[in-house]
């Protein structure tokens, strides 16, 4: 099983890039902000927008390391079971595989729940819901 | 002037909204963490308007939401969520705990304005 440690090790490596460019786009656009509103700078409405997305980019992110991390406890799982019995290797497969599809489909309805308006042309983009 | 908190586990979107409503004529404050709003809340701070992201860590946006309306202080404070959340599932969650309405991120600066002027029922 080797070749899951290979797996897990680069899984692990995303994750901390992932994390890493949510750190920077939010000390970034922090820094930027800070400077707005140090020199009391007038904003529009792009300022505004950008500032948002990285909001939204956090959020893509983090659903993408959660669905990882689910990724990575299957394969710890799958890994335990070949080495403690190898005649349930085939079940486990399966058992992986629509634990896969199940992280996939997750992950996809996250991308789209967390885009608000930035992707999602199906939402009204200049609304505000009262109810 | 009105009290309107912001609770969003974002500092970036704390900061859009400080911006957008520093020239507005009510006093904010914002939080980075709901359970650090609902102390203060507890301990006596009585907003007029409550503006909160819903997904956040250790307590999220409806869990907030449904903590306000179990003390008498804030029952009826009118609250909106700020999200970029669109389903249509949390929205009735959020209906059916009393929320005054919902806004999808990134948000438009002269709507927020407006959603805060019509609630708070400020002078146009």
């Amino acid at each position: 099983m080797v070749i899951l440690n290979s797996v897990d090790e680069l899984l692990s490596h995303i994750k901390e890039v992932q994390q890493d460019a949510i750190s920077l786009s939010r000390e970034s656009l922090l820094m930027i902000s800070n400077f707005i509103e140090k020199n009391s700078l007038e904003i529009d409405n792009d300022v505004v927008t950008a500032l948002q997305y990285q909001d939204i980019i956090s959020q893509q992110l983090t659903a993408t390391i959660e669905a990882i991390n689910s990724v990575q406890s299957s394969l710890d799982r799958f890994s335990h079971s070949y080495q403690t019995d190898e005649n349930l290797v085939l079940e486990s497969m399966k058992k992986l595989q629509d634990k896969f599809g199940v992280v996939l489909s997750e992950a996809k309805d996250k991308k789209s729940r967390f885009a608000g308006k930035s992707v999602n042309s199906d939402v009204p983009s200049e609304e505000i819901e009262f109810f | 002037m009105p009290l309107v908190i912001f609770v969003d586990d974002s500092e970036t979107a704390l900061a859009s909204t400080r911006m957008v409503t520093n020239s507005m004529p009510i006093e904010v404050k914002q939080y980075t963490e709901a359970q650090k709003a609902l102390a203060e809340i507890k301990a006596g701070m009585t907003p007029d308007l409550i503006i909160t992201d819903l997904n956040m860590p250790v307590m999220n946006g409806l869990e907030f939401l449904q903590a306000l309306r179990a003390l008498p202080s804030t029952s009826r404070t009118p609250c909106l969520m700020l999200t970029t959340e669109t389903k249509t599932e949390l929205k009735e969650q959020g209906k059916a705990l009393g929320l005054t309405g919902w806004i999808v991120k990134p948000f438009n600066p002269a709507q927020l304005k407006q959603a805060i002027t019509r609630v708070l029922r400020l002078p146009a």
